[in-house]
């Protein structure tokens, strides 16, 4: 079966980010967003565990019995996690210091038991491999910039860096961590509400086009229909009610239905 | 023979041993690998305070050999001579759920006495609020070293509080208490 790697990405990344729209991982991601820095390095170890595990479990998915499958997959992440525990240790003490306890918290991170058991344990190594491989992208993203939205505001730098000295205590406590994160999924849900329903708005418009077209000529085959003087003169038509049907917005979409 | 090896149960205990035993092999060469000595945590603690690499003597180091200076309420580890200054590695006793807090404290020469310069977290046991813990907690200690003990009791001379946290602070305090009487023990010498 051919991986589509372009959906994984977007499902990974945008329509089932784990952050913003699963609202999965919610510990570290309060926790550890009040540097940017500090969400990268989560944000990285975490899409480290996940591609590995995923490959593991996707490998082992028809050897590891159905009743055992969480204690063989918690292991296997465990495995991971402690791999990025000794390396960041060894080259990173900082950041090793910063992601503390948050750290070995990661074996039981929501997103990675999920993706284990809704998508390494049913596909193929490829596709898991992409699948933790976004997953762990859109989680980061969403770390690092929430981090520095809180860095910004909470401390007035980014990555360390001053900006001004202008900063508000408030986005470094924990009440400041909550609101932020709702913020962003606020955001995060109306822009990508304003995308479905643009997109929702576009297909009503080639929908409504193509039933007009088949409605004109239904004998006609699609290149003799296209030749056909009347038809185009009916395309116009389509399209210019389709236009004004589009920017009616709810109305357009009822009418789908 | 065939039909024990075929049951669900023993397959099971297999695949977990398996990995289990994988995963074991894998992170014993991995940590091999990625081994920090202790030198080298040293010479990190160093730069955390200095802010760069230091040359160091060693004066007591108990995981090379020497007995740990060790008190009722905590214990001198490992003492290092910096350019003129003395650090101490030292952990404290009788924190929350009777854990402890382990702190690099710098003292430098003052006059005929000492002076603590620098205090700095190194590790913690069992503390859960080790974040209430803050700058001002370990500037706290920044003062000369005299017989007078620190407290977190309010209103004493070398009181440092922490409110919400008492027994981690509590474990601070004595693992500083430790380099007090060391002093202190060393000027009586």
């Amino acid at each position: 079966m051919k991986t589509n790697v372009k959906k994984i990405a977007k499902d990974g990344l945008l329509s089932s980010n784990p952050t913003l729209k699963l609202v999965l991982g919610t510990c570290p991601t309060l926790a550890l967003t009040t540097m940017a820095f500090n969400g990268i390095g989560m944000g990285l170890a975490v899409t480290f565990v996940l591609i590995c595990s995923n490959v593991i479990i996707s490998l082992l998915r028809k050897v590891i019995p159905d009743k055992v499958r969480i204690p063989a997959f918690v292991l296997i992440i465990a495995t991971f996690v402690t791999i990025v525990r000794l390396a960041l240790d060894y080259a990173m003490p900082e950041l090793y210091e910063s992601l503390g306890l948050y750290l070995p918290l990661i074996v039981v991170n929501c997103i990675i038991l999920a993706r284990a058991e809704s998508f390494a344990s049913k596909n193929g190594i490829f596709a898991s491999a992409c699948d933790g491989l976004f997953t762990g992208l859109g989680f980061t993203a969403a770390l690092t910039l929430m981090g520095a939205f809180r860095e910004i505001l909470g401390s007035g730098k980014i990555f360390g860096f001053k900006l001004w000295n202008f900063s508000i205590d408030f986005f470094g406590s924990s009440a400041g961590a909550f609101f932020t994160y709702a913020l962003f999924i606020a955001a995060f849900n109306a822009l990508s509400n304003a995308v479905a329903k643009k997109k929702r708005a576009a297909e009503y418009k080639a929908a409504f086009a193509a039933e007009l077209i088949s409605d004109c000529c239904a004998e006609a085959r699609p290149v003799e229909c296209a030749a056909c003087g009347d038809v185009k003169e009916g395309v116009k038509k389509a399209a210019n009610g389709a236009d004004k049907k589009a920017s009616d917005g709810e109305k357009t979409e009822t009418e789908i239905k | 023979m065939k039909k024990f090896f075929s049951n669900d149960w023993v397959k099971c205990i297999a695949v977990l041993l398996i990995i289990a035993l994988v995963s074991g092999g894998l992170l014993t060469v991995l940590n091999d690998l990625f081994y920090v000595s202790s030198e080298e945590r040293t010479g990190r603690a160093i730069k955390k305070i200095y802010g760069e690499e230091k040359e160091y003597t060693v004066v007591l180091d108990s995981e090379n050999g020497d007995d740990a200076v060790e008190y009722d309420f905590g214990k001198i580890e490992k003492i290092y001579a910096v350019e003129n200054d003395t650090l101490f590695r030292t952990t404290g006793y009788n924190g929350y759920k009777n854990g402890t807090v382990t702190l690099w404290v710098k003292t430098v020469k003052d006059g005929d006495g000492y002076k603590i310069d620098k205090v700095i977290l190194e590790s913690y046991d069992k503390q859960t609020l080790m974040s209430k813990l803050d700058k001002a907690y370990y500037d706290g200690f920044l003062k000369d070293v005299t017989d007078t003990y620190y407290t977190v009791d309010a209103g004493g001379e070398n009181s440092n509080p922490v409110t919400g946290a008492t027994r981690s602070a509590t474990a601070g305090v004595n693992a500083v208490n430790c380099v007090v009487k060391y002093l202190n023990e060393k000027a009586g010498e």
